[in-house]
């Protein structure tokens, strides 16, 4: 436990000691703020069906997203993009324990932030439709980005190179699935539904604790994946 | 506090590139490690640090695998790359994650930083770092546990000559405390100035465990010595 502490508080200091996390959470921001108010300008003119300011974050959500799991990526990437890799294993031998603990940073990390970003874009939301119901979007969209943020960790840890891992996680989250929806097919809506970036929305949007559960999955058995990957590979 | 490798054996495909090493560090002094590039000297380094697993046989550090020490840097300090911080973090700044991450007082940075010659850089980030400031980052990360053991992977590189001189003396240091150094280096002028011990290896095999004085023996230089031992291992 004290070393897993140790693990987490250098973690801790490596992710808040570059700029990146500063150039993350900043974008995650503006495009939550963007995102929500321009879905919200559309709701007004009737142009979507979504209505509250909570649905219209969510949709903003499917943006400022992207820089979250830019953000949770690189925590693991950057290792190897830096080389810093073998640094950092000669500090912690124990391999999941590292892994462990630069999910657990990244939880914490896109928790607060994901709840503070979500809360921002109801606010903006709520101020165009004036709809003061808040609800408990904004919590819920911390929680999703932080199970997010573990898939991408453990996701960067079994395949390590920077640029394939944000290709897989963006192909997950937000280009196939409207792809397998186009078509309108049950067995392509199936699959489409199994995956994180659709579960996600359900859990936000229709409080599908199935969509929660496919979610946590996602984010387990990827780092499952990666602390075996990582075990198992030289540095 | 010693170094043992018992069979150490690492195989990449059907290639050996560390073939079957038995042998001990001994503490107290510098022990050079010599051998042409590919000879497994690297390979050998990060199968002590447990960066590589081995094919077959073991890596000890006082009789244990590195992997089973809780704080891993307070046993053994390891200089492997010139640059092992990231180029946006300050020098500090990568020196406070390493000593949280092995439970040393941050207190313990800033003296390394002293001793380290870094001390004006270290707010800098590490990407303006030259060459030989990132070896003395380095350094200085290496001496952050106050370790008995220092494995030092071609620690000269880069150096300018006040910079050799400095590592070299340090390194004298370090084995007089009653450290164990290990250090691999291509300089053979500088390892003959600087090493008690010689480790030299060729194909991944060992071709020489023994006192400096006893291979340097009916040669007019290490240089020469070398040559004679590592015949016909260069080229596969």
């Amino acid at each position: 436990m004290t070393m897993l502490r140790a693990t987490i508080g250098a973690e801790w200091i490596k992710l808040w000691s570059t700029r990146t996390v500063w150039w993350a959470l900043t974008a995650a921001l503006v495009l939550m703020a963007a995102g929500a108010g321009q879905y919200a300008l559309y709701a007004n003119n009737g142009d979507i069906d979504e209505n509250s300011a909570g649905e219209i974050a969510a949709l903003g959500l499917s943006f400022a997203q992207l820089a979250f799991i830019a953000l949770a990526s690189i925590v693991m990437t950057g290792e190897y993009s830096a080389g810093t890799i073998r640094a950092t294993l000669t500090w912690t031998p124990l391999r999941p324990r590292l892994l462990l603990a630069k999910s657990v940073v990244v939880a914490a990390v896109t928790l607060v932030a994901g709840t503070i970003v979500g809360f921002v874009g109801t606010l903006v939301a709520a101020s165009i439709l004036d709809d003061s119901s808040m609800g408990a979007a904004a919590p819920k969209m911390g929680l999703y980005l932080a199970l997010l943020g573990v898939f991408a960790v453990g996701l960067g840890a079994a395949l390590r190179g920077p640029v394939i891992t944000l290709v897989v996680l963006l192909m997950l989250v937000v280009v196939v699935p409207p792809l397998l929806q186009v078509p309108d097919l049950a067995v392509l809506n199936t699959i489409a539904d199994a995956l994180p970036g659709v579960a996600g929305e359900r859990f936000l949007n229709e409080n599908s604790y199935a969509g929660l559960l496919i979610v946590t999955a996602w984010a387990a058995g990827a780092f499952l994946i990666g602390a075996r990957v990582l075990d198992r590979r030289d540095a | 506090m010693v170094i043992t490798l018992e069979t150490l054996t690492k195989r990449y495909g059907a290639t050996l590139a560390v073939d079957g090493l038995d042998l001990a560090v001994r503490p107290g002094l510098v022990t050079g490690f010599l051998g042409p590039n590919g000879a497994g000297k690297s390979t050998t380094l990060r199968m002590i640090l447990g960066l590589d697993r081995p094919t077959s046989g073991r890596a000890l550090i006082d009789g244990r695998p590195y992997s089973s020490y809780a704080w891993p840097l307070r046993k053994v300090g390891a200089v492997l790359e010139a640059k092992a911080a990231h180029p946006g973090r300050t020098g500090r700044n990568h020196l406070l994650a390493m000593a949280r991450s092995n439970g040393i007082p941050a207190a313990r940075v800033d003296e390394v930083l002293a001793r380290a010659g870094l001390g004006g850089a270290a707010r800098k980030r590490t990407g303006t770092y030259s060459l030989g400031m990132g070896q003395r980052l380095g350094i200085a990360g290496a001496l952050l546990g106050d370790p008995p053991v220092l494995i030092l992977d071609e620690p000269v590189n880069g150096l300018d000559p006040d910079g050799v001189r400095w590592i070299r003396g340090l390194m004298r240091e370090l084995a007089a405390e009653g450290r164990t150094v290990l250090v691999s280096s291509h300089l053979l002028s500088e390892m003959q100035v600087t090493a008690d011990h010689l480790i030299v290896i060729g194909n991944g095999r060992l071709l020489a465990d023994a006192p400096l004085e006893q291979i340097l023996a009916g040669h007019a230089s290490l240089e020469d010595a070398y040559y004679t031992l590592t015949e016909g291992s260069a080229l596969r």
